[in-house]
């Protein structure tokens, strides 16, 4: 077969192969965001992800998106500027929820035995979604940046509330009162993670009494905004096809 | 091209072969907590624990045991190692295979940091409640901030029975009981699997059209506008609206279902009573101490004054958890690890009692196996050569006085 004959003989088998390609890419991406993803996040949210006593309304709400919203501003990048294809974020955060789901599961349940209400991962589909949307109504970075930026950041802790409120619910143990997250640390022992690392309920914001939350999370979307750009560019860089040759 | 594919086929067999072998070999536990690799001044001169008791050493699945005992924290705490003033009462455990009910320094609960003195004998009780069937090597520990894990002595416990009957029931402060085990887990799996499946569902509404080769081609050609229609446009921004209400009508149902909730709970707690300890009426200088590498030795030579009004004669040195006994003073009866006493470990070249207002220098020597087994001769390595440990004496009615020594120490090879 010459270089200028073509691959396939009919147009439903280009389709087809169109197809198949579509399946193996998604397929790889998946699995390639997954690992990154998965690493970066371990690396950058670790405790504040894990342990549902480091799930706090101050550094957990600031930290965690601002630490998340990476991978998909970097994937979303790729994908639309080269297929114009709005699901960046959630395809990231789907593969990110596989992998710590995976890793809750089989390690922390499976070999340690860390109750899973102890050691599930955070949600972050909801901003993923928000975000995804905003680009494919923009169809600008900058738009998704400042404004789904700022949702990413700031639907991250309604959109966990259902899921940990019950373990906020406090408790009297031994003439002290603490939440039932607190028991769940003191209780299952982490010998390699001592009361003292647990950065929770740190800083100075004093002054807006117990409605810190919301002053987190407008914090963590400024950030957010920053993040998303930085990554943007990141994505964009892996998806340039400078080592081809020709137009592309 | 079949000679590769047999050659494929008969490598992935061998391989498959291998593999399982591999998987049916014995694969024992690591039980142990690296406490021997701990370098050796870590051991000898931060924390000493003393007076354990392992309440028992068989338990059974949603039974309780304690762990109780004292610890001084050394004076002369190493300068390479930050002070304790933020320290944590941990326990060295593979994992939660007991759950810690309850821990307490000087009859402090203590769930959170506390800040110890140095000097100080502090007395602590942790109270463990058996999960998970097997036999562990139960250590008493401490965490200091910047200075890490300084581990203590370990026992064997056994825990019986079966994982599947541990419960953990907690009575709330709205007067719900709820078993911690397992609270949660099913709301937990909802709200997951449910923003999942919504995602699953924004995925799904792109991935059905073809992607990425014709939209490449249609972007390239300059119709990229196509490439997002208006119903698209109106999906997403029904998954977007939808995500926002279903994100708000969940924080007001769950506003509703638990009304009292509160913050996690966080502090360092000061203050901490440490234990009166008898005044000590025994004096000790100690002159000079070497360590005798091929003898697994340590010998000391010490100038004791008595300045009580009892004669006292020496019966135990303690080090980094491994205690010398001379046998005809002292001897344990708490069921202390083998492994770390040395019964008769303890020779004193005049051990004949102390008279009040006597001073005797006296040659002592500290040997035993576990100067290897607990890699304390690695202390010649250290970088500040010295030794420090606790020494026991006592009276003819068995009252006993606690003195610390700290020292250089000169390692001999020969």
């Amino acid at each position: 077969m010459s270089a200028s004959q073509s691959a396939v003989r009919s147009r439903a088998e280009a389709v087809q192969v169109s197809r198949t390609f579509d399946w193996m890419i998604l397929f790889t991406l998946f699995f390639a965001v997954l690992g990154g993803y998965h690493i970066h996040y371990m690396l950058t949210g670790g405790d504040w992800d894990f342990w549902s006593d480091w799930k706090d309304r101050r550094l957990w709400v600031t930290v965690a998106p601002i630490v998340s919203i990476t991978f998909p501003a970097a994937v979303q990048s790729c994908l639309w500027w080269r297929y114009r294809l709005p699901f960046g974020a959630v395809v990231s955060v789907l593969a990110l929820l596989l992998g710590e789901w995976i890793n809750r599961y089989l390690n922390f349940w499976g070999w340690t035995y860390f109750p899973v209400n102890f050691c599930f991962p955070s949600n972050l589909i909801p901003g993923a979604i928000i975000l995804d949307v905003v680009l494919m109504l923009s169809g600008s970075m900058t738009l998704t940046a400042i404004v789904g930026g700022l949702a990413y950041g700031l639907i991250f802790y309604p959109g966990n509330w259902p899921i940990i409120a019950p373990l906020h619910v406090p408790v009297e143990y031994n003439g002290m009162m603490m939440t039932l997250a607190d028991l769940q640390g003191y209780h299952y022992v982490r010998t390699g993670t001592p009361e003292y690392i647990r950065m929770v309920e740190k800083g100075t914001l004093r002054t807006f009494g117990k409605d810190v939350a919301p002053v987190s999370a407008f914090f963590s979307g400024f950030v957010c905004i920053i993040i998303y750009f930085l990554w943007h560019f990141f994505g964009k860089w892996f998806s340039k096809t400078d080592f081809i040759e020709g137009d592309i | 091209m079949k000679i590769i594919k047999n050659r494929v086929a008969k490598l992935s067999f061998v391989a498959l072969l291998t593999t399982l072998s591999a998987a049916m070999l014995h694969a024992p536990t690591a039980s142990a907590h690296g406490e021997k690799s701990q370098a050796a001044f870590m051991r000898m001169r931060t924390i000493h624990w003393f007076d354990l008791n392992w309440s028992k050493d068989e338990v059974a699945v949603n039974e309780t045991m304690t762990i109780s005992g004292k610890f001084h924290v050394f004076a002369g705490w190493p300068e390479t190692v930050d002070k304790p003033e933020v320290s944590f009462l941990n326990i060295g455990i593979p994992g939660p295979v007991f759950i810690r009910a309850g821990s307490w320094i000087g009859g402090q609960l203590v769930p959170r940091s506390v800040s110890l003195e140095l000097g100080e004998t502090y007395e602590f009780k942790v109270l463990l409640k058996a999960r998970r069937p097997g036999d562990w090597h139960i250590h008493t520990m401490m965490n200091v901030e910047g200075g890490g894990p300084i581990i203590g002595p370990g026992k064997w416990v056994t825990i019986t029975g079966s994982m599947g009957d541990f419960v953990n029931n907690i009575t709330t402060l709205t007067g719900e009981t709820i078993n911690l085990e397992t609270y949660g887990l099913d709301n937990i799996y909802f709200w997951h699997a449910f923003w999942y499946a919504l995602g699953l569902a924004w995925l799904a509404f792109w991935i059905r059209r073809p992607l990425f080769v014709p939209r490449h081609i249609a972007i390239t050609s300059g119709k990229a506008d196509s490439l997002i229609s208006g119903t698209d446009k109106k999906i997403g921004i029904g998954f977007a609206v939808g995500t926002i209400a279903i994100v708000a009508t969940s924080m007001g149902m769950t506003a509703e279902k638990y009304p009292v909730t509160t913050p996690l709970q966080a502090g360092l707690m000061r203050g901490i009573q440490s234990l009166e300890m008898p005044e000590t009426t025994v004096s000790v200088k100690v002159e000079d101490a070497t360590y005798r590498v091929p003898g697994r030795a340590m010998q000391m030579t010490l100038t004791i004054t008595n300045d009580g009004d009892a004669p006292v004669r020496l019966g135990e040195f303690m080090t980094a958890s491994v205690r010398f006994l001379d046998s005809d003073v002292a001897e344990d009866e708490t069921g202390y690890p083998d492994d770390l006493l040395a019964e008769e470990g303890l020779t004193v070249s005049d051990n004949s009692p102390l008279a009040p207002g006597e001073t005797r220098t006296v040659e002592v020597t500290a040997s035993d196996a576990a100067w290897e087994v607990y890699r304390l001769a690695d202390l010649i390595y250290d970088p500040d050569s010295r030794f420090a440990g606790l020494l026991f004496f006592y009276n003819e009615e068995g009252d006993r006085q606690m003195v610390q020594v700290d020292a250089p120490l000169i390692p001999s090879f020969i």
